[in-house]
């Protein structure tokens, strides 16, 4: 238990000596994201799950209204990527709190022993679907008999449980790599395509051609995504600060959901700036995933039906997931 | 007939065009690309036209200049580093040669290493730019330190026998003779380096979390549906690479004419290519370049402390790949992977090679032919090949010939401008004994030119094996969805370290195994050569 404490105080003496190191070389005068990561009290560093868009609205909003510093934390938002593995950066001690997929995070606990907790789930249900055109007639796992279906290979093992539990031989459908990039399915190059359904349909409509789509959720697969997840270690110490975090974020969701068209353009040039992405985009986004992670009981709720859905899905794809992988307590105390 | 006949000397169209075919050439090729953008034929308008990609470049050019120099500065410093570093260990090798032997593992290692493993790690062991300067430094060490160690080594060796009886050391032949000599082959090197270091830099950007980068740059487009975009960053990306390239190009031309040989040369074979078999000294400093990078590898683990899950030892690899509970399914998936990549990428290795062998003698030949085709071909080199590989998927679809033409591809230039190299430094008089005697240029090319500049084309082979895996597995990541590169795609998206770690392993392993195979053809070659005209 003490080995993730060990690791933070070695890798903060590292860090501070290459800081030193690289202000030196004129490297930190740059200012290019030299973030500091040394787990001080009252600061939290947060690992999103991907680039800057409208997913992460309300903790954009929650660091810019004030909410965060209210609660008397200071949060450093660290960006994700294709290669950022969230995960990674909570066990080497990177980040305090991380955004993950929810059946990576539990095959590590569950196979590697990795000391996670999920705290919270900002979707839900998984915004993962299948998008394909209209013209193909695709609007269930069976109409992909004989189609070709581009899938990230981060999403393969989800794909495979949606086929399994709707009956569908996956040997019959073409499946080939997603690389994020919609202009295969306009092309008609691929038939459909793995991808979250609140952006490309946006992207495939303006290309001209009509897109449909449906949720893996949908057809049994019922996870949620984004999940919030910490280190045991975490949770055992800073028990305090992650419900203030929590508090916070979701106050930002809650104000974000005030007027949806309303951030995404007052952002623009400042969180998605440079982003390659259009304020449209992220508009159309933020609009489109709020019925998938709004909840009665508030955003991020976790029930004991949703855990047991997770459980039940995962079980699927031969991830064993069990109940001590969640702690809702922390909701509880928001 | 009322036809004048002209000769096309006397015709000044005729003239012209073929003073400056390069240009006329390159300027038909614009306009068809345009008229295949503008017209949408090509990829069912996947292909933007130059003035679709000129208008996007000036819609986005508010944010451009921040995502150029967030990718240029790492990219410059990782190139500085990372070269620094090439010369100082090949000017160590060749003064303490057992130094080379024992590290020759550690240097392909360094090479081969997949970046789509390596990102992974880096980003979680050093912060803020610099695991994009550690892996442009990484990408340029291998291809520069190779170069200055063929230049320091082919050297004449009529001053070196000089320095030698008046009293000379081994220092003293490196300041006058080796350094001297080796400045072509290294900025040959240098050339190669310069796309390997903005290539580099882009790559980590995927991992970094960067807010600003071509390559943080590339990843928020890519889901836009906006091809011209795509291009719009790859050809900045292409051109950024392409200035430090010429840079080179210009320095060596410069340099080249004034230190090229007038007279024969003749290097040993002993030189190049070291002693050959198999003495039991030879055998032990074989075992400790097998054993240093292990050493290495183990203690780098131990410094960076980072969790079991996410660091392998040489031990924790062995435990997870023979001994876990899943160790039979990762040793199938394993082969499986290995089946279906290194055939392609020995096949794409042989025409990435061949056609880069071709292309040099012809252009050796007829210099004009490079002046068309050098530009394209740095083009295909330099242009990141996430954004080429839907370009490339549209074009060819998604199987093994999308692979093949991915791995030739990115072998085949570094080996086009080694080789190059080398037949541009063909000794003169060699040449002027057989132009005195009538020989056409094709025997020239046959009896000296291509002879001559083996080493360089061995040179080329050893850089191109892992460069040819690395294509594959690209290809595979991106397209088509077999062998390694998905392996290692899935491994990551399952938090599976273990088999990131074997895929890199396996694939240093490979390059190394073939790595020590080109070097005992070319011994066998050279020796065999060499004694036949001396």
């Amino acid at each position: 238990m003490t080995k993730i404490i060990d690791t933070t105080m070695k890798r903060r003496d590292f860090l501070r000596a290459s800081v030193a190191a690289a202000a030196m070389g004129g490297v930190a005068s740059l200012g290019l994201g030299s973030r500091p990561a040394f787990a001080q009290a009252g600061t939290l560093n947060f690992q999103a799950a991907w680039i800057n868009d409208a997913e992460f609205m309300g903790y954009f909003i929650a660091i810019e209204n004030g909410y965060y510093a209210d609660e008397g934390l200071t949060v450093n938002y660290l960006s994700g990527g294709p290669d950022v593995i969230p995960e990674s950066t909570l066990i080497s001690g990177r980040a305090d709190i991380a955004l993950t997929s929810p059946d990576t995070t539990i095959r590590a606990i569950a196979e590697q022993g990795a000391p996670f907790k999920i705290i919270g789930q900002q979707y839900q249900k998984n915004p993962i679907g299948v998008v394909s055109l209209a013209s193909s007639n695709i609007s269930s796992p069976a109409d992909l008999v004989g189609k070709t279906l581009a899938v990230p290979p981060v999403n393969t093992t989800s794909v495979e449980a949606m086929f399994r539990l709707a009956g569908v031989p996956i040997d019959q459908v073409r499946i080939v790599p997603y690389q994020f990039d919609p202009t295969p399915l306009i092309q008609e190059e691929i038939d459909a395509s793995i991808d979250f359904v609140t952006a490309v349909p946006y992207i495939v409509e303006q290309a001209g051609k009509e897109p449909v789509w449906f949720l893996l959720y949908d057809f049994g697969f019922k996870i949620g995504n984004d999940t919030i997840v910490v280190t045991e270690e975490t949770l055992a110490n800073r028990r305090p600060e992650l419900v203030s975090w929590l508090r916070a974020s979701r106050l930002g969701w809650e104000e974000n959901a005030v007027d949806l068209e309303r951030y995404p353009a007052m952002y623009a040039d400042s969180w998605f700036a440079g982003t390659g992405r259009s304020t449209e985009v992220d508009t159309f986004q933020n609009v489109a995933q709020e019925p998938l992670q709004a909840h009665p009981d508030g955003y991020f709720s976790m029930t004991e039906e949703t855990i047991a859905e997770t459980i039940a899905s995962l079980a699927e794809v031969g991830i064993t997931a069990t109940r001590d992988m969640f702690d809702t307590t922390l909701l509880e105390e928001i | 007939m009322s036809t004048v006949a002209v000769t096309p000397a006397a015709n000044p169209v005729a003239e012209f065009a073929s003073r400056h075919a390069g240009w006329l050439i390159g300027l038909g090729a614009l306009a068809l690309w345009e008229l295949a953008g503008d017209y949408n034929l090509v990829a069912g308008g996947a292909l933007p036209s130059p003035s679709e990609i000129i208008r996007q470049i000036w819609l986005d050019r508010q944010y451009l200049p921040r995502h150029i120099g967030a990718t240029v500065w790492p990219a410059l410093l990782g190139f500085l580093i990372g070269n620094t570093i090439a010369i100082l260990a090949a000017i160590t090798f060749v003064l303490w040669p057992p130094v080379e032997r024992l590290t020759r593992g550690i240097s392909i290692t360094i090479f081969a290493i997949p970046a789509v493993a390596l990102g992974p790690i880096l980003v979680l062991t050093v912060d803020g730019i610099k695991p994009m300067v550690v892996l442009a430094a990484v990408s340029v060490y291998f291809p520069t330190m190779i170069a200055m160690l063929v230049g320091l080594k082919d050297i004449d060796p009529r001053p070196v026998d000089l320095i030698r009886a008046y009293g000379g050391t081994r220092r003293h032949i490196l300041l006058h003779v080796r350094l001297r000599s080796s400045l072509p082959s290294l900025l040959a090197g240098l050339k190669v380096a310069a796309p390997a270091a903005v290539l580099g830099a882009i790559l980590a950007e995927f991992g970094s979390g960067q807010r600003w980068g071509l390559g943080t740059y590339l990843l928020g487009s890519i889901g836009m549906g906006n091809p011209a975009r795509i291009w719009e960053i790859g050809l900045i990306a292409t051109a950024i690479a392409s200035i430090g390239y010429v840079a080179f190009a210009l320095i060596a031309g410069r340099a080249t004419a004034r230190t090229k040989q007038v007279t024969i040369a003749s290097a040993t074979p002993q030189d190049l290519a070291g002693t050959g078999g198999f003495t039991p000294i030879n055998i032990a400093y074989a075992v400790g370049a097998a054993v240093v990078p292990f050493i290495a590898w183990w203690g780098i683990m131990k410094w960076l402390d980072l969790s079991p899950i996410i660091a392998k030892d040489p031990i924790g690899l062995w435990n997870y790949f023979f001994n876990a509970r899943n160790s039979a399914v990762t040793q199938a998936s394993l082969w499986d992977a290995l089946l279906q990549s290194v055939p392609i990428a020995l096949l794409g290795l042989a025409i990435g090679l061949a056609v880069a062998f071709g292309l040099a003698v012809l252009i050796s030949t007829r210099p004009r032919i490079g002046n068309v085709f050098l530009p394209v071909a740095l083009v295909t080199q330099t242009m990141p090949l996430v954004a080429w590989a839907p370009i490339i998927v549209l074009l060819f679809g998604r199987d093994l010939t999308t692979t093949l033409i991915i791995a030739a591809s990115v072998t085949f230039f570094p080996a086009l401008v080694t080789i190059l190299q080398g037949l541009s430094l063909v000794p003169r008089s060699a040449l002027d004994v057989l132009r005195t005697y009538g020989a056409s240029g094709a025997q020239q090319m046959r009896m000296v030119s291509i002879p001559s500049s083996i080493p360089y084309v061995m040179a080329a082979a050893r850089v191109a094996v892992p460069r040819a895996l690395l294509g594959v597995m690209i290809a595979e990541w991106l397209a088509t969805g077999m062998g390694l590169g998905n392996l290692l795609n899935r491994a990551r998206g399952s938090l599976d370290y273990g088999m990131i770690w074997t895929v890199a392993f396996t694939s240093v392993a490979i390059s190394i195994l073939f790595y020590q195979l080109v070097t005992v053809v070319e011994r066998a070659f050279l020796k065999k050569y060499r004694a036949g005209s001396a």
